[in-house]
């Protein structure tokens, strides 16, 4: 054992372990282990773990992260960019980061708990409705309103959790489905809190009042939702979610508390769909009960699902995507993208073969504001059908890349789209 | 005592009305249990079958100017030519998944169609489907006011269950059965499986066109007409076999009637102060059944139809 410093960088192999006595020896331990397949394998040998970049490694991993950056942090400001950004596309990247939000909260409960919720809508709006109340009829800070809308949305999520406890995953579904529709109908149509037909106008912050500062504020929430739901999935908490997904009745037995831990992902899942609401709430500055409808609710499993169940970076990049993609700014950008690449005749064809909008518009029939509409659904059943991972898979090898890592395409292979089996 | 007769003659009203509307739950509810016994799965595209038969109908009868027997055929055949498609480009390739993924990929069948409505039907927003009799009148004591389109559907529905009733008792309906029970006993003696799914999900795309085209014509329809538009179905279709335990064919006749007369006690008079009592009064029911009776309450004999 003395010969290495780290044991655990030695891989166990089946067969060799046991033979003869109660232990293994430290001599048998010792022996080299045969890596499995060939050199092109890309097996688990000691080396890939101490992996280190060289020199030239870091560069190029410092200049992507500096280009990721720039893009999200300077680019959308108009500093430092050759692009301008309009009030109205600044609007759009907002609601990106707000989606973002709403669909880390749905991952909560979908990846993490494997629980269903078609009613995500309810969630989101029963927090954007609270902060409305609050800055508009309280006349109170909109921090203190973005917090009560958190404990409404974690208050709420939980009652609807003590349902679940008692229902398989099926019909949780149904609840969720009725819960969606009895909140839109009924809690939303109360007019004394909500402005009924006509609204209920949420006013942007002090010192948020205009779409860029306001961008960096959703950045922000969307930051410390991010590093919330990092910490829960590497506490206990997080790792008794996934035993409970796992095997409930296993984990149970090793003295994971289902309820409780269940009830905790509900939670986590409200206070982030809170959180989501009151910020749509005042991105949007009047909101109406009937913009919480049931396709909201689907918009959020495309954005989960799509980008990739458990995967935070993967769930992140499918919200943002479908937000521009939902506000039409995706196929404007590619448009102009492809407009501005117009060099000659031979790239102005390929330009016009290429881009999106004139593809979809032109040979398909699409307009651009259906793009969203069709393209949404079809990817969902391929991710479901094809592509497990979602994006989370396709972008795992540049992320692990870029954290340090050896860059290898098999990274984050995910072979099913699993959600709670056991007790569905 | 006038407020009990008002009550009375209320209730009698929200009943006949609730027993006319259920016959469409009841309709998308028998293929959504016919889908649930074959595949064991929650089928959220099931009230799309009908918007989709629907939208065909509406395109053959009134846009191209189709008879209407050809135009509610057309519907049939293209309902028929989704629920086909959906088993086997979505249910098949997930039949190892979980059964949450796949009512997840069912939602996304749903939200497809949805989308693809939209698309083709973007200049009329809002449409009129012709109704097949335009007649209505009043049942005498009740006072309750009837389409015979309404009338129509409630035939429909009864000629409909007889037919399944018959079916699952000749040798076909035999085989289906067989294979939902025993999958892979039945294999051994020869009936596939394959083809009792595909049948499953024909005869449950028909159902559900049934319903669409039938009730499409009650009032104006857009995209998305029977899952979250003004004929919503799906929830109420749910509801009905959740009360026939997701299994028996006639509690899904009776649910759909259930789900119906407590949806339209929403409409009394007592709950005009409460907004959405509809959805308020159905959110309550499901709950209720699922957290009392979640074994159902119109199961009747295990099994058959």
């Amino acid at each position: 054992m003395t010969t290495y410093d780290d044991t655990r960088s030695i891989p166990s192999v089946p067969g060799q372990r046991g033979e003869g006595g109660p232990l293994p020896s430290d001599e048998t331990t010792v022996i080299p282990a045969v890596t499995p397949g060939g050199p092109g394998e890309h097996a688990r040998r000691p080396e890939d773990e101490r992996f280190r970049p060289t020199g030239a490694g870091w560069l190029g991993r410092g200049a992507v992260w500096a280009l990721i950056v720039w893009l999200v942090l300077a680019v959308p400001a108009n500093q430092l960019s050759p692009f301008h950004v309009g009030v109205a596309d600044i609007d759009v990247l907002s609601l990106a980061a707000i989606y973002a939000v709403g669909g880390l909260s749905l991952n909560v409960l979908l990846g993490y708990a494997g629980q269903i919720s078609l009613g995500h809508q309810a969630f989101v709006g029963l927090g954007a409705f609270a902060s409305a109340y609050i800055v508009t009829n309280l006349q109170l800070s909109f921090w203190l309103a973005v917090a009560v809308a958190a404990a409404f949305g974690a208050l709420q999520a939980t009652l609807l959790g003590l349902v679940s406890l008692r229902l398989t995953g099926l019909y949780f579904a149904l609840v969720t489905l009725a819960y969606g529709t009895f909140a839109e109908e009924t809690l939303f149509g109360i007019a004394a809190i909500t402005g009924g037909e006509g609204g209920k106008p949420a006013a942007r912050p002090l010192g948020f009042e205009d779409g860029y500062s306001y961008y960096y504020l959703c950045l922000g929430f969307l930051a410390l939702v991010l590093w919330l739901d990092w910490r829960l999935t590497r506490t206990k908490g997080g790792r008794a979610l996934a035993a409970l997904r796992e095997n409930p009745r296993v984990a149970s037995s090793y003295g994971v508390n289902v309820k409780a831990y269940t009830l905790l992902a509900f939670a986590v899942s409200g206070l982030f769909a809170g959180i989501a609401g009151s910020l749509m709430a005042h991105h949007d500055e009047v909101i109406v009960g009937s913009s919480f409808d049931f396709r909201l609710a689907l918009l959020f499993i495309l954005m989960t699902v799509v980008g990739g169940l458990r995967d935070r970076v993967g769930v992140v990049i499918g919200s943002a995507f479908f937000a521009l993609l939902e506000e039409k700014l995706l196929t404007q950008w590619v448009g102009d993208l492809f407009a501005a690449m117009q060099l000659d005749d031979f790239f102005g064809l390929l330009a016009e073969l290429v881009s999106l909008d004139g593809v979809l518009a032109d040979g398909l029939g699409i307009p651009a504001e259906f793009v969203g509409l069709i393209v949404g659904p079809i990817l969902l059943l391929l991710t479901l059908t094809k592509y497990p991972g979602g994006i989370g898979q396709q972008v795992a090898p540049i992320r692990l890349w870029l954290t340090g890592n050896r860059f290898d395409r098999h990274a984050g292979t995910v072979s099913e789209v699993e959600v709670n089996d056991v007790r569905a | 005592m006038t407020w009990v007769a008002q009550l009375l003659t209320e209730l009698g009203i929200a009943v006949v009305a609730g027993i006319l509307q259920g016959s469409v739950y009841a309709l998308v509810a028998l293929g959504i249990v016919l889908v649930y016994r074959a595949s064991g799965v929650f089928n959220f595209a099931q009230a799309e079958f009908g918007t989709v038969a629907l939208f065909g109908s509406y395109a053959a009868v009134v846009l191209w100017g189709w008879s209407y027997p050809l135009g509610f055929l057309f519907g049939l055949a293209v309902a028929l030519a989704m629920g086909l498609l959906t088993e086997r480009l979505v249910v098949h390739p997930l039949r190892n998944a979980s059964r949450v993924t796949v009512l997840v990929g069912t939602a996304g069948v749903a939200l497809a169609a949805v989308g693809i409505q939209f698309w083709r039907f973007n200049e009329t927003p809002i449409m009129t489907m012709p109704k097949i009799h335009d007649g209505f009148f009043r049942i005498p004591v009740i006072g309750a006011s009837v389409t015979v389109q309404q009338l129509i559907t409630l035939a429909v529905l009864a000629v409909a269950s007889i037919a399944l009733a018959v079916f699952f008792r000749s040798p076909w309906g035999l085989a289906v059965q067989a294979a939902q029970q025993e999958p892979v006993a039945s294999e051994l003696v020869g009936i596939s499986v394959r083809r009792v799914s595909m049948i499953t999900w024909g005869i449950a795309a028909v159902l559900g066109a049934l319903a669409g085209i039938l009730s499409g014509a009650y009032t104006t329809f857009s995209a998305g007409f029977l899952t979250f538009g003004g004929g919503r179905s799906l929830l109420p279709g749910f509801m009905a076999a959740v009360l026939a335990g997701m299994s028996s064919m006639k509690g899904a006749v009776l649910g759909g009637f259930a789900v119906g007369i407590v949806e339209q006690l929403g409409t009394l008079t007592v709950m005009s102060e409460v907004p959405g009592a509809r959805a308020l009064m159905l959110f309550t029911f499901l709950l209720a059944i699922l957290l009392l009776k979640p074994q159902g309450l119109f199961v009747g004999r295990a099994a058959t139809a």
